[in-house]
């Protein structure tokens, strides 16, 4: 149970509370779009890895990623939000929560088209994003909405995998020979400039911790820095300050990034949005 | 049993009688082991054929993985690719081991393949422009591919044969993912419908061509009869292909689809499928890398693999020079 | 900077795995990594992705001391080892049923441990 009030234990008591309700839904749109957009960005990566073998194992960290967002979609149609299907695929731009960071493209090119991703800014953004699931989740296996903090004990267990890897890949490349330090070093600064845009809760946050939804951002983001600089300590190279740079993806801000996302993601979708797929 | 043998002390002929005496009893041939030269040549040419082509067979169906019209078919599809690119690494390691004496490894296999010289399969070079492409493929390139792969289950090589037993019992996940996506489709709307219609046309040539040609007289080239004398599969490409119209015409039929080639009917006396042959010229022109989506696809990966070439570089343990 | 074009980051390593907590482990596949750190968080994701692991190991193969085929072929052993096994103390039950009593066979002895629990 949250300090704030009652454990709300299913959906039909949620919904009796408009307050909870709005605070709950809002921190669930940023948790299932989050998820959702990142795991889009990872699977255009798709036989593009550095190895074969990597690509596989990425692809089963985005299978599990868009696996929870699926789980949170679904969190969301219980609450009456509508089909899950159509929350990932219908709504516009100005309507998703995701944190800009999630939404950037993966480097210039197309994913059909000389893509010329890069790498060090994948394992960046990947490992600082896993980093920040994970606080997130052991917070909401405590929160006050019961069916949310059954599915945080769930997905917990998929994510030590996922920061290993990613943390793997961080250190290793961020401690290599050759160039590999100074690409890690560009893309941690990139990725710092709107990492703040993932530890947000956005607008509704005092409401979502006074709730018992979630731990408060300042809460969240203190142990977020904690974890970070125990990485990065023995590193030759150190974290920036996170910012927002480009936007609070919490507030409907988002870069034309996500529009192509968005077309590209419900294109078969938009064909049309009643039939059987 | 064999007996005890000095490998040393043998000739090469007696070697080579040793070895063929093991394979015609079900012995598997393990990498180290002794192999003849055209045995080893043959395997390195099918296997690394055989790998590559799925390696590149994830490139296709790329482009659907992230527009795939559901979470759930978000999901299958995500997962089904990442077992094509899971198949090629199989392949590539038990290619990659055949090769080592002769002192390739897969940075050579991936040089090749961007020379040309390492053919992919054909139908990867053809183009899959809707989402009934996608189910397309996964329904009859896949139960094509089963038919193949299924056929050399019992290689007289035993590391193939082990990687194909992984490969295939993944295939049976891959086959029910296409007909979860036709049968929607089937059952769908019109529009759904002329979405699968319109990839059967499209395919239907490429599907015979899979299989490859009836004899070498047809395109100057089939490694059929040597594979099938080392016992790395038993049936002939003509075979194969009527396993799969068996397997597969009645199935198409079966939701009303029709197949473009209004001369196809099965030959009772014969007991086999008429049909009208592809153009086999066409077939020599795709696999030399003259396809329609061959230079886009090779272009894909040329850039993926030079692109990451710093985190190659980065984290070779000793090579690097810094 | 010039390199063996990153040649040498495909090493290869040998992936073994158990099933569940107490099984023995099994080796499953090879891949090429870097170093044992990646060959790791490669391994399960390339060969177990549907299937339980309880535990993981991957060793380099180089570490590996393999068989020649000479070797292998030179396995064989006479067919005379029946004294290492139960085989020909059959007439023991015939005799322990004289003195009333039941012989302690493979199936008798192993139920000593007690039940698996479920």
């Amino acid at each position: 149970m949250g300090r704030g009030g009652e454990t709300m234990k299913s959906a039909q008591e949620a919904k009796a509370d408009q307050n909870y309700q709005a605070a709950l839904t809002e921190l669930l749109y940023q948790l299932a779009d989050d998820d959702f957009i990142i795991a889009f960005r990872g699977s255009e990566w798709l036989g593009l890895a550095p190895h074969i073998e990597e690509d596989v194992a990425f692809s089963s960290i985005n299978q599990d990623t868009m696996g929870h967002a699926a789980i949170y979609y679904q969190l969301l149609e219980d609450l009456g939000q509508g089909d899950a299907d159509a929350l990932a695929h219908g709504r516009e731009a100005s309507q998703r929560k995701n944190a800009v960071l999630l939404e950037e493209v993966n480097g210039p090119g197309h994913y059909l088209k000389k893509p010329l991703y890069d790498w060090a800014f994948a394992v960046v953004r990947h490992y600082f994003y896993a980093q920040a699931k994970k606080i997130r989740i052991e917070s909401l296996k405590n929160s006050s909405y019961q069916p949310l903090a059954d599915a945080a004990v769930k997905i917990n267990m998929e994510l030590y995998y996922h920061l290993l890897h990613w943390k793997t890949w961080f250190t290793q490349l961020a401690t290599a020979k050759g160039e590999a330090p100074e690409r890690m070093k560009n893309a941690i600064e990139k990725v710092s400039a709107d990492m703040g845009g993932v530890l947000a809760l956005g607008p509704k946050e005092e409401e979502m911790a006074a709730l018992g939804l979630i731990e408060s951002e300042e809460v969240l983001t203190q142990r977020w820095n904690r974890e970070m600089e125990k990485v990065f300590a023995p590193l030759p190279m150190s974290l920036p300050a996170v910012e927002m740079k480009r936007g609070d993806g919490r507030s409907g801000v988002h870069t034309s990034d996500l529009d192509s996302a968005l077309t590209t993601l419900s294109e078969v979708y938009k064909q049309d949005p009643v039939a059987s797929w | 049993m064999s007996t005890t043998l000095s490998y040393d002390r043998l000739s090469e002929e007696e070697k080579h009688a040793h070895f063929m005496e093991r394979i015609e009893q079900g012995d598997k041939i393990e990498a180290d082991d002794w192999m003849p030269d055209e045995y080893r040549m043959t395997l390195i040419k099918l296997i690394s054929m055989h790998g590559i082509s799925e390696i590149m067979g994830a490139l296709p169906e790329k482009e659907w993985v992230p527009k795939a019209p559901s979470l759930r078919r978000k999901l299958g599809i995500m997962a089904k690719v990442q077992d094509e690119m899971g198949h090629g690494q199989l392949l590539l390691r038990v290619a990659e081991d055949l090769m080592k004496p002769l002192g390739k490894t897969r940075e050579e296999i991936m040089q090749d393949l961007f020379r040309g010289d390492l053919k992919f399969h054909n139908v990867f070079h053809m183009p899959a422009p809707t989402w009934g492409d996608a189910g397309l493929i996964g329904w009859l390139v896949d139960g094509a591919a089963i038919i193949t792969q299924t056929n050399m289950l019992k290689a007289s090589y035993g590391p193939y044969a082990r990687a194909l037993k992984r490969i295939c019992a993944e295939e049976v996940f891959h086959a029910q993912h296409g007909e979860a996506i036709i049968m929607a489709l089937a059952e769908g709307t019109e529009e759904q419908r002329a979405l699968i219609q319109d990839a059967i046309d499209r395919w239907w040539e490429s599907l015979l061509m899979f299989f490859g040609p009836a004899s070498s007289s047809t395109t100057g080239a089939s490694k059929q009869d040597t594979t099938i004398k080392y016992r790395i599969r038993t049936k002939t490409n003509e075979e194969l292909r009527q396993a799969f119209l068996d397997k597969y015409i009645p199935r198409v039929l079966s939701l009303g689809l029709t197949i473009p080639d209004e001369t196809l009917h099965y030959d009772k006396e014969k007991g086999k499928w008429a049909y009208r042959q592809p153009d086999w010229n066409k077939f020599k022109e795709i696999v030399r890398n003259n396809g329609p989506k061959s230079k886009d696809r090779l272009d894909l990966r040329i850039t993926a693999y030079e692109n990451n070439a710093w985190v190659r570089e980065a984290l070779s343990p000793d090579g690097a020079v810094v | 900077m010039t390199t063996n074009n990153g040649r040498d980051f495909y090493q290869e390593f040998e992936v073994f795995s158990s099933k569940s907590n107490g099984d023995q482990v099994q080796h499953q596949f090879s891949l090429l990594a870097p170093n044992e750190e990646i060959a790791l968080v490669m391994a399960q994701e390339n060969f177990m992705r549907r299937q339980p692991v309880a535990d993981i190991w991957v060793v380099k193969r180089s570490n590996v001391r393999k068989m020649t085929q000479e070797e292998k072929e030179s396995l064989h052993r006479l067919d005379n080892k029946e004294y290492r096994t139960t085989k020909g103390y059959g007439y023991l039950k015939k005799k322990w049923r004289h003195y009333e009593q039941n012989i302690l066979d493979e199936k008798e002895i192993l139920s000593w441990g007690g039940e698996e629990k479920q």
